[in-house]
């Protein structure tokens, strides 16, 4: 069988693409326009919410036969929100700028649709592996949709990526201007619009 | 067993699980996290007086380095004699001093004071004349991100540079934050004593305003030294 036919990769691989989080099912929108003015945030909050959204998946898909089930939301949030805290703890420990410009979107994990959602609908009905490959995806989906958005508006909105100056002072010379409508937040809705756009075109011409 | 006992029980189970682990990634990474603030308040002392700026790479060893070679810090007695930690009297305040070829060429004010949300606290530079201001930080806030959080950001702060804090005729006015952006007709003698405002943050505007006036009236004593242009004495480390 091949690699790409298995349960596990298909686990993991359609919430990337066919079944994105942002650009499909439209959640997770408000932390994708706040994020995305640089591709360093962009960065590493897609891993923050990997690892929330993984690791959530995986010990709800654990507990998942002893959850009582008239408690089962508080019993995921609870631990969701205990990932977050960790998430946040170890971002100012060790990346304290980025946890600065990053300010509450990290605490806003706890209430990032993604991450209650896959909790809900796959991690309390499937095998513990296949929930955490399915976080993984979803978080991969995520932070890929997050980086596209952040690499357009960073590069038009300050013509610098991760920090370093890449269009040339010579474009600067010759009249070229950095679009400053892309640092605002109205940019971000147009070019997850138009990301959208081009997921549909592409998943139903196959 | 009933399904509520054991309901409440899982509950208990998960609750004291969680604020375990919690508990124990806290402890574990708060020696780190208070560096990181360290470092970042010294970042921020040095940002106001301009030595470094926020744009540029710069590691920790740097910040900690250019601290130890340019600021010094002191305390204001109630009299505004800058003195030594150990020989300061009660009531006296914190102070740092930007010292430049053996001179003192600028003097920090740490600001602690009420905003909207929580307290803001940063850092305002006066220059050696006791008027102009060099530099104004924030480092730490709670003012909604986007509006009053604005205050963070380098075009709000940019904005002090230069300004004073004196009127033409010699009174503490202190630096005011006009509500939104400074009009075209407001009036020229009272523009070096107002900064542009935050559109949709007139409040927090309005608590930095009344903050910053009471920080320099605390510290008038000093800045009249400062002022008459006696020489501060520093020693050498």
């Amino acid at each position: 069988m091949k690699l790409t036919k298995t349960r596990h990769f298909t686990a993991f691989s359609v919430p990337l693409l066919q079944e994105n989080p942002i650009s499909k099912q439209m959640l997770g929108i408000c932390s994708a326009l706040a994020v995305t003015v640089q591709l360093k945030t962009a960065i590493v909050m897609g891993l923050s919410l990997t690892f929330v959204l993984s690791f959530s998946n995986l010990t709800i898909s654990l507990l998942r036969h002893v959850i009582p089930r008239n408690i089962r939301m508080i019993v995921e949030l609870s631990v969701i929100a205990s990932l977050v805290i960790i998430a946040d703890e170890v971002l100012r420990a060790f990346f304290y700028d980025i946890s600065k410009q990053l300010s509450v979107f990290v605490g806003l994990i706890i209430t990032n649709c993604i991450v209650m959602g896959r909790a809900e609908t796959y991690a309390l009905g499937n095998p513990p592996g296949m929930s955490f490959l399915d976080g993984l995806g979803n978080g991969a989906g995520y932070g890929s949709v997050l980086i596209s958005v952040a690499f357009i508006r960073e590069l038009l909105g300050s013509g610098k990526l991760l920090g370093y100056q890449v269009i040339p002072n010579l474009a600067y010379e010759w009249g070229y201007e950095n679009m400053g409508f892309m640092l605002l937040a109205p940019a971000a809705f147009i070019i997850i619009g138009l990301l959208v756009w081009l997921q549909n075109t592409l998943t139903s011409a196959r | 067993m009933s399904s509520y006992a054991k309901s409440i029980l899982f509950a208990l189970l998960t609750a004291v699980l969680c604020s375990l682990l919690l508990t124990a990634g806290a402890a574990g990474l708060k020696q780190r996290q208070l560096e990181n603030i360290e470092v970042d308040k010294k970042r921020n002392v040095l940002r106001a007086v301009g030595l470094i700026d926020n744009q540029s790479q710069i590691t920790k060893q740097r910040i900690q380095q250019l601290y130890k070679q340019r600021i010094r810090s002191l305390w204001v007695s109630p009299e505004g004699q800058i003195m030594d930690a150990a020989v300061a009297p009660a009531k006296s305040v914190p102070i740092y001093l930007y010292v430049k070829d053996q001179q003192v060429a600028a003097y920090i004010l740490p600001i602690n004071t009420k905003g909207l949300w929580g307290k803001i606290f940063g850092y305002l530079a006066i220059e050696r004349d006791g008027s102009t201001v060099a530099g104004f930080t924030v480092y730490k806030h709670s003012e909604t991100p986007g509006l009053g959080g604005e205050i963070e950001k380098d075009w709000f702060q940019k904005n002090f540079e230069g300004k004073k804090i004196l009127d033409r005729i010699g009174n503490l006015v202190s630096v005011s934050i006009a509500k939104g952006y400074l009009p075209d007709s407001f009036p020229q003698d009272k523009l070096p004593n107002y900064v542009d405002g935050i559109s949709g943050a007139t409040l927090t505007g309005k608590f930095l305003t009344s903050g910053l006036k009471q920080v320099l009236l605390e510290y008038e004593p000093v800045s009249i030294q400062f002022r008459s242009q006696q020489t501060i004495q520093i020693e050498e480390p």
